[in-house]
């Protein structure tokens, strides 16, 4: 089993922080229109960061990911714990994808698409870009091996 | 080959009509236009020409042919567009003929492929005989039969022989479409009458007696109420009686084939390869009266499906014992046994159905102390209801189940309308395995089958809902691994027939290379041994696959069916 690299909780930890100042900044407005004290809108906001925080620690604590012979097995999530197996011939293409954030702690992410209904929901977060095209490669020749004649 | 000729004035006439319309509308909002002045008809006549020379050119310019392994359409008047559309590719070949359509002898021609959110090619209009050419003609180069060769004279003698070896399905008896006109309630019609009647509020407020006592009110608000139903029921039943009106399922040996409608006429294939997954509806009504509904899910774009009908093939209502006949023959599925989640989840439905119930009493107890107070509101009302949760949690435990059968998993779900849906298990995709904070303090899991179809886009995959996670984990486990074997039987069956061909097409880009597959999948079980021996035996070309398959026979019973199917369907593939 595989675990993400620890940097990833950076970015979801400034990710909570971003949502965290919007929410604020949102109460304070208001609060500031509707001439109350702005203490409890700062309140929530640190209360949102302060969640976003814990879960973006329990996240990444939880978050496994293993590529077998014929699947790939993930594990993930803090209050919906879900396991997700995508079986190689399923997969028609791969991404390896770095967002704004991803690229300031120097992370990336691969995504693992099947013609399935929840298909782009297989991302794989949190790997070195090393790691990601890696990975990306390794899929790609395995689903080549495996011959995707039945990917639908 | 080109559309009718008279698609110009019809589509000229379609045209201008909706625009005449907004003119219309325009002038009698008065936007300082007056309807007679000159500058006015001048300006319409001007676009009445436009529209006829725009749509002359468009006739000229659109032109399709049926090639050996594309259908091409090249169209466009200002911005052209060529495509060309593998036969291999198409998922239904759908026709649909209104009554001004059906009057001026014109057709519609939709062909869906998979993926994207439309219609892949949308031919209008060309003549109804031309439009049941096409749809034979796709179907037979599919199979990979040529049809160059062929004569007009010829083409009426294999309508004939085509309606041979269709064999009649399903046939909506008035009975059955009375009921489903009866048992169907558009829930979007009352919302429409909301918003016309929040419009016309300035209209019917001088009617009603603003001063009249609160109980007089609430009577006219009944009325209005029961009325809004009363009508949303008549609508609905009447749309039902005219969507599904001579609604007729016929298949041939690759294919499904649907006919319905009053005033537009549709009619679709559906091939038998493409299918994704089936689904049987009931609710409490139905099943005391012994109905069922059906639909078939493609992984195409099904017409219709925006705006919330399903898929086109669903049979909205027959019999339960003819639903799963239906069910049997078009994928042949040994009748389930369910296996139940745990008994004591019924404690965790019994105890969400209460939280509901007093939620919506607190709801109601607020209003009726601090919102209206002039009248007392009966917010216990609800409370009566905690009488019949305990035997809503027992049915909607009752209803959960999965069943694993050789060829299909099978899951039921739903305490009111419930839902059985077959997946096969080489049409699975993805297994998920997921827990709620909620289900892990009962230590239940959800497994999902995740399927290519469209109706999965609303949610409703193919699920075993908390069973225990001991279970989940093993039946996660049980599908992938029987939709390896299952691929591997399929793969082993097909081996030598176009291996080569995925070596000849080295190394395409990711997303080429998956999609490859979509036209080489074959049915396997669903079609039954009879037809394809018939078909093995007429069809000359067949006899080198024959061989082949004489030397697997040996394999069980059911492979040995694959096995001949798969063989038929794709020696075309290895001959091109």
């Amino acid at each position: 089993m595989n675990t993400l690299h620890p940097r990833i909780r950076i970015v979801w930890i400034f990710r909570a922080v971003i949502l965290g100042a919007i929410v604020g900044a949102i109460g304070v407005g208001l609060s500031t229109v509707f001439a109350v004290s702005p203490i409890l809108p700062v309140a929530f906001a640190v209360f949102v960061v302060i969640l976003g925080v814990i879960h973006a620690i329990l996240r990444y604590r939880n978050w496994r990911y293993v590529v077998g012979e014929d699947a790939i097995y993930l594990e993930r999530g803090v209050l919906t714990e879900v396991r997700t197996e995508v079986p190689l011939v399923r997969i028609q293409h791969v991404d390896s994808r770095r967002s704004a954030f991803e690229r300031l702690v120097g992370l990336a992410s691969t995504v693992v698409y099947t013609a399935g209904s929840r298909g782009a929901d297989v991302t794989i977060p949190g790997l070195t870009p090393e790691n990601a095209d890696g990975l990306r490669t390794t899929l790609k020749q395995l689903v080549i091996d495996t011959d995707g004649e039945d990917a639908v | 080959m080109k559309l009718a000729p008279a698609s110009i004035p019809y589509r000229a006439f379609q045209k201008t009509a909706s625009l005449g319309i907004t003119l219309v509308f325009i002038a009698s909002i008065g936007a300082g236009v007056r309807l007679g002045s000159p500058t006015f008809l001048l300006l319409v006549g001007g676009i009445l020409v436009a529209t006829v020379i725009y749509e002359i050119a468009y006739y000229k310019r659109f032109e399709y042919e049926l090639t050996d392994d594309t259908f091409d359409i090249r169209s466009g008047v200002f911005s052209r567009r060529e495509r060309e559309i593998p036969y291999g590719r198409i998922q239904n070949v759908d026709i649909s003929r209104n009554v001004v359509q059906r009057l001026v002898g014109l057709s519609a021609v939709n062909i869906e492929t998979a993926g994207g959110g439309s219609t892949e090619a949308v031919m209008q209009y060309v003549s109804p005989l031309e439009a049941t050419r096409l749809q034979q003609d796709i179907r037979r180069h599919k199979r990979g039969e040529s049809t160059e060769h062929r004569t007009g004279a010829e083409t009426d003698s294999e309508q004939s022989e085509r309606h041979d070896d269709e064999e009649l399905l399903f046939e909506i008896a008035p009975s059955e479409l009375a009921l489903a006109g009866v048992l169907s309630f558009d829930p979007r019609v009352p919302g429409l009458i909301l918003a016309v009647f929040t419009g016309s509020i300035p209209f019917i407020s001088p009617i009603i007696p603003v001063d009249a006592p609160p109980l007089v009110l609430i009577v006219i608000f009944a009325v209005l109420l029961a009325g809004g139903i009363v009508l949303a029921w008549i609508v609905g039943a009447i749309s039902a009686v005219v969507n599904y009106w001579g609604f007729r399922l016929t298949r041939s040996e690759d294919e499904l084939r649907y006919e319905r409608g009053l005033l537009q006429r549709y009619s679709g294939t559906i091939p038998f390869d493409k299918i994704q997954a089936m689904t049987i509806k009931d609710n409490p009504l139905k099943r005391r009266a012994g109905y069922a509904t059906l639909a078939v899910e493609t992984a195409g774009y099904a017409p219709g499906q925006a705006s919330g009908r399903g898929s086109e093939a669903a049979v909205p209502i027959a019999s339960r014992t003819r639903v799963e006949a239906l069910a049997d023959e078009i994928a042949p599925y040994e009748p389930p046994t369910f296996t139940q989640p745990p008994k004591r989840i019924r404690r965790r439905y019994l105890a969400r159905y209460l939280i509901a119930l007093g939620v919506l009493t607190a709801v109601l107890y607020g209003l009726a102390t601090w919102v209206v107070t002039t009248w007392s509101v009966p917010w216990y009302l609800p409370l009566l209801a905690v009488v019949v949760t305990p035997i809503a949690a027992h049915y909607k435990w009752l209803h959960r189940g999965y069943s694993l059968g050789e060829n299909h998993l099978i899951t039921r779900n739903g305490f009111w309308s419930r839902e059985t849906k077959l997946v096969a298990y080489y049409r699975i995709q993805t297994v998920i395995d997921s827990r709620t904070i909620f289900q892990r303090r009962w230590s239940v899991a959800t497994v999902i089958a995740d399927t290519a179809g469209s109706l999965s886009l609303l949610g409703t995959d193919a699920a075993a809902v908390d069973i225990d996670q001991q279970d989940a984990q093993e039946l996660r486990e049980e599908l992938t691994e029987r939709l390896r074997v299952a691929l591997a039987d399929r793969r082993r069956a097909r081996s030598g027939g176009f291996e080569w061909l995925s070596e000849d097409d080295g190394e395409p880009p990711a997303e080429m290379a998956a999609e490859q597959p979509l036209d080489r999948t074959t049915p396997d079980e669903t079609v039954p041994d009879q037809a394809v021996d018939e078909q093995a035996s007429t069809d000359p070309d067949e006899s080198q696959t024959v061989d082949e398959q004489s030397s697997t026979s040996s394999d069980s019973d059911a492979e040995n069916n694959d096995q001949k199917q798969t063989d038929q369907d794709d020696s075309p593939d290895s001959k091109r």
